[in-house]
């Protein structure tokens, strides 16, 4: 197994916990879910760091290199707007919304550590 | 707010926007997003790739993504018209994920799991099949109107 696939399930799943923990007692969202939120951000930022140096390094991308950073750019998007969405009403839906964006980029994770691996072309 | 609040076209239909992108609607306009965000990522990528190999289910999977950015869109603003779009773009959606499912069963080559849509959405996690219902019953919920009868 991957490390870095382990780490950013755990990080996924941490932000998932907290925020719909968060948003069943009835709280809007606060700095600990928002933080866990940027974490995951952080998450895909150090991947993707990593990532760079790893291809430049020549350890290449089995599967197609653009797919891979093209996975990875939108995943950067999606706690970005989860944050922008759900700051624009403070309810506890909107920690729902904050709790979605870890199953979201977990499953793209995955995606990317198959195309990284060679796995099965989408 | 009261009932002659709601005789006019023009003052109800802001409230009723306003409802629909509030509390549960944030969610789900949270995950039409990454579904509209998911799908034209992937109809980008196989059009530009591979288009050739299988032109009818990506063709598919960029109609597809039209529907969810139209949807997470209509979802979000206000007003009747854009309940109206929303509606129709919804509709679409769950006429689209029966139909593809279907045919996706009957005719596997034709259909290889491929677009959001293939086996129901099963690629997804069935998602798109239960996104469209939760999102016309939300609509129904919130129509325009519905004040009038509440208050």
């Amino acid at each position: 197994m991957d490390p870095f696939l382990i780490t950013g399930a755990v990080v996924c799943l941490l932000s998932a916990v907290l925020c719909i923990g968060a948003a069943i007692l009835r709280q809007p969202p606060n700095d600990i879910t928002i933080l866990s939120v940027a974490a995951v951000e952080l998450f895909l930022l150090a991947y993707g760091g990593s990532g760079a140096v790893r291809q430049f390094a020549g350890e290449p991308v089995l599967g197609e290199a653009w797919e891979f950073w093209g996975y990875l750019l939108t995943a950067l998007i999606v706690p970005v707007g989860a944050f922008w969405w759900s700051i624009l009403e403070r309810s506890r839906w909107s920690n729902l919304v904050l709790g979605a964006v870890g199953p979201t980029i977990f499953v793209m994770l995955v995606r990317m550590e198959q195309i990284w691996d060679g796995v099965a072309g989408l | 707010m009261s009932r002659t609040a709601g005789g006019s076209s023009g003052n109800e239909a802001a409230p009723a926007g306003d409802r629909r992108s509030s509390g549960p609607g944030r969610l789900l306009i949270a995950v039409y997003g990454v579904f509209a965000l998911a799908a034209t990522a992937r109809a980008g990528f196989q059009i530009l790739t591979k288009f050739a190999e299988a032109p009818v289910a990506y063709l598919l999977t960029a109609f597809a993504a039209a529907v969810y950015v139209l949807a997470t869109v209509s979802l979000a603003r206000p007003g009747r018209t854009w309940y109206r779009v929303s509606v129709a773009a919804v509709t679409v959606e769950l006429v689209g994920v029966l139909a593809v499912g279907v045919l996706s069963v009957l005719d596997a080559e034709a259909f290889p799991n491929e677009t959001v849509w293939s086996g129901f959405g099963s690629g997804y996690g069935y998602v798109p099949l239960i996104l469209p219902l939760l999102g016309l019953a939300w609509l129904y919920r919130n129509r325009p109107g519905k004040t009038q009868f509440l208050l």
